[in-house]
């Protein structure tokens, strides 16, 4: 496989902290966290290597130019434009979440608006970009975040502060049955793949997912679904850990670089994940943007040449962004969060069915 | 007969017409040539043609050589000689230092350019400390010579065409046809032939027009005058354009990266040449965000610093009666003057502005309180970390995005910076460079990351 598609994946797996994922999964801690996250791994591996290998099959090909090819006229608008206000609320929770975390903890006496504005006027140029480009920036943010991630990670593992004793207790409650909203919310961290359902038509290149891949898919994807659900359990104490509404900030903020011009890894943290969340959103907003163009294509809006109707998709993207960030509260992002999860399963079994109907029609 | 005729009187219309053309300027010289029935009529551009090159080639055998057959076939098998297409461009020729021989009801054209910009001169721009110390030229011939002595390879490919409404300068375009990219090349050929100014003076402002947009930050084509980079860029299948008259050659296509590189790079061994390319990268990111760092970390974010630090910058501030940005602002623009008018002046004064600045750079600006200690290391750490960047152009668009990122970090803290960070990272991977996408972290091996069906 192309290296970039494992940009895709990994940009899910490392955000889930900002998508509320360690909150859902500490929620149910006593109910059967552990169990659903081990259902969870497989159901997302299983996921992942369905959508792989489907797209595999069609190289160069998004989801638009096969739905229309495929599928009667009316039935791929539904399902294309589902698709994209599923892939905008994707990115708008990861949005509104690290806007809460900057004037939490970053930037107390900003308003809230301009925080959120501030981070729109880069989205919507980002989206804007060709899919070439945006696949070209998560390269280098990736490239650049990820060993300071793995070296906190570590720094985490390696702490005075980690007792096991927590993990052990966590451990005493493996019985339980699991929970689909904690399934649903664990699956999460495996769902990168599916962009490619926009982003497949740059794999040009006849390509196969292979066992190794799905090994090295499964092996980081496992460690980071541990990490995030066991270190702040470790960190933060089994029964406390409860009462925290971002778990991860909490824990980082637990670490200290002795020597560091920066001592509390929290901004360093926060930084890095504010990276990481943006290039969530962008790819997340590019793929809603890109599904709405594919449907509605607006021949007459022009100026000077130029037509406008990705600009005007942009512009209801910032409109309606910041009508929920200031609409919202703390605690109702995070309800409606575990709400778009769960959807967020089920609608990618039903799109399972598409698939198969689509491979089907391309055989016969 | 008849035809000889006609051929006869058009020669010598040609030549009325000619020098008819040329008339008002004082250096033309129109010069029969007689010896017992031997006529030949000499008419040409003095100041541009080499008289003694004219003598030896021309003159001498002309009185030597026994019959004015002898002189004809001897002209005609001389290797300097153009073919003739028409009268404007005979007379085109002649401002650019040829002769026309009438000789026998013929005219015969003859390349004897005097050039007196042929002098090799010292690499000044790109200085390296191992490497060739010489570069290019500024006469096109000369230069296309020292590519050819660097680079033997039949594959070498010398293209030339012109260049300017009025100059008519001749340019030439430089590839190995082996690994060159067939489609880039073909683009840029489309592109000089699509520009048509009316003067074209250096290889910069070339670099410029071609480029799509109108407002463009970020150089997409290099201008270089090392001659060593030339050869190891055309072995690496880019495309060099010479112009004559500019001692620097154009480099396309490019990527970010290339202006990160200088070709000392090339010559020391591989841990040396690792941390260099870090120090370099180290310098681009500090001077990017040194001046964004402070104004986020005294104005926004304090408590993000050690407590130490935190109370060292503020304890530097006390005194200072304005906001950090503007104080950031401030050193750093009388910074800006700095540089520019030392490039500007001429050499005589350029010690005195140096003198006063590095006074108001040093501790005079602290002692009057418009500036702190601290900012005062910042600006410098940032006016020297400007210049690791090894290509001017590049260093100079660099200079530019501190701004842009400076105005984030005041607006929006540390969050505005890494932001501004990343909205200049998506600037940088959308330009192109003749279809070559210009950011692309290089992890494969070069023929991998060019091929076209790769991303």
């Amino acid at each position: 496989m192309s290296r970039y598609f494992f940009y895709l994946v990994f940009v899910n797996m490392v955000a889930n902290v900002v998508a509320s994922v360690p909150r859902i999964l500490m929620g149910y801690r006593k109910e059967g966290a552990i169990i659903s996250i081990i259902v969870s791994f497989c159901s997302g591996l299983i996921f992942c290597y369905i959508v792989t290998r489907f797209f595999n099959s069609f190289p160069g090909k998004g989801l638009p130019e096969l739905t229309k090819k495929y599928l009667p006229r009316w039935i791929s608008f539904i399902i294309l434009f589902t698709f994209a206000f599923t892939w905008y609320i994707a990115g708008l929770i990861t949005l509104i979440t690290f806007s809460f975390l900057l004037k939490r903890f970053l930037t107390p006496d900003m308003p809230l608006l301009l925080i959120t504005s501030i981070f729109l006027l880069f989205l919507s140029y980002g989206i804007l970009m060709n899919s070439k480009s945006v696949l070209y920036t998560i390269e280098f943010v990736l490239l650049c975040c990820l060993p300071v991630i793995f070296i906190i990670t570590l720094k985490a593992y390696t702490t005075s502060a980690l007792k096991w004793d927590f993990i052990r207790e966590s451990f005493m409650y493996i019985h339980h049955p699991p929970s689909f909203t904690a399934i649903a919310a664990s699956t999460y961290l495996l769902l990168g793949g599916f962009n490619l359902i926009i982003f497949n038509r740059l794999f040009k290149e006849k390509q196969q997912i292979n066992w190794k891949n799905m090994i090295f898919i499964g092996f980081t994807g496992g460690s980071i679904l541990a990490t995030t659900y066991f270190i702040p359990i470790g960190v933060l104490g089994f029964d406390a850990v409860g009462d925290i509404v971002y778990p991860w900030i909490i824990t980082s903020d637990a670490l200290r670089l002795e020597f560091f011009i920066i001592d509390r890894v929290l901004y360093i943290f926060l930084l890095l994940y504010l990276a990481i969340s943006f290039v969530s959103v962008l790819i997340h907003w590019h793929v809603a943007l890109e599904l709405l163009k594919s449907i509605m294509w607006f021949k007459h809006i022009k100026w000077k040449k130029q037509n406008l109707t990705p600009y005007l998709f942009t512009g209801l993207f910032c409109l309606g962004s910041l009508k929920a960030v200031t609409y919202l509260t703390e605690y109702q992002l995070l309800e409606y969060t575990g709400y778009f999860l769960n959807y967020l399963f089920c609608s990618f079994a039903v799109m399972f069915g598409l698939f198969l109907f689509i491979k089907r029609r391309a055989k016969a | 007969m008849r035809s000889n005729n006609t051929k006869k009187r058009t020669s010598s219309e040609t030549l009325d017409w000619l020098s008819e053309e040329l008339k008002s300027s004082l250096d033309l010289v129109q010069k029969p040539l007689h010896m017992d029935e031997k006529h030949a009529e000499l008419l040409y551009i003095k100041t541009v043609v080499d008289e003694v090159q004219l003598h030896q080639l021309v003159i001498k055998p002309f009185f030597e050589l026994g019959h004015i057959q002898h002189v004809e076939s001897y002209l005609n098998s001389l290797p300097n000689q153009q073919e003739i297409t028409s009268k404007e461009q005979i007379l085109l020729e002649m401002t650019k230092g040829s002769v026309i021989v009438a000789i026998r009801d013929d005219l015969l054209l003859f390349d004897i350019k005097k050039v007196n910009t042929d002098t090799v001169i010292q690499t000044i721009i790109e200085p390296t400390i191992q490497g060739p110390q010489l570069s290019l030229s500024e006469d096109i011939t000369t230069n296309i010579n020292i590519i050819r002595q660097r680079y033997h390879k039949p594959s070498l490919t010398v293209e030339m065409m012109e260049i300017g409404e009025k100059t008519h300068q001749s340019l030439a375009i430089i590839f190995d046809e082996e690994v060159v990219l067939k489609d880039v090349l073909e683009t840029i050929k489309e592109k000089l032939k699509s520009i048509n100014p009316p003067i074209i003076q250096s290889t910069t402002e070339l670099h410029r027009l071609m480029n799509d947009k109108k407002r463009s930050l970020m150089p997409i084509m290099m201008v270089t005058e090392r001659t060593d980079r030339v050869v190891y860029n055309l072995a690496s299948g880019k495309v060099a354009i010479l112009l004559d008259g500019s001692h620097s050659t154009v480099l396309a296509p490019t990527v970010f990266f290339d202006f990160m590189t200088s070709m000392d790079d090339q010559y020391s061994s591989y841990w040396v040449t690792k941390s260099l390319k870090f120090l370099r990268y180290l310098g681009l990111f500090s001077c990017l965000t040194l001046p964004g760092v402070y104004v986020a970390t005294t104005s926004y974010n304090p408590e993000v610093f050690r407590v130490e630090l935190a109370l060292s910058f503020a304890g530097s501030r006390i005194g200072v009666p304005y906001s950090s940005f503007i104080e950031v602002l401030f050193m750093l623009i009388i910074m800006e003057l700095l540089t520019e008018a030392s490039i500007r002046l001429p050499k005589a004064v350029a010690g005195t502005a140096t003198t006063v600045g590095g006074l108001i750079l040093g501790t005079a600006a602290t002692e009057a309180a418009l500036a702190s200690n601290v900012m005062l290391i910042l600006v410098q750490a940032v006016a020297i970390s400007t210049f690791v960047i090894p290509i001017n152009e590049m260093s100079f668009a660099i200079r530019v995005v501190r701004y842009i990122l400076l105005v984030f970090a005041s607006f929006g803290g540390l969050a505005g910076l890494v932001l501004g960070l990343i909205g200049t990272l998506m600037y940088l991977t959308q330009l192109e460079s003749f279809g070559e996408p210009y950011f692309k972290i290089p992890l494969q091996s070069k023929e991998a990351e060019t091929r076209r069906s790769s991303l």
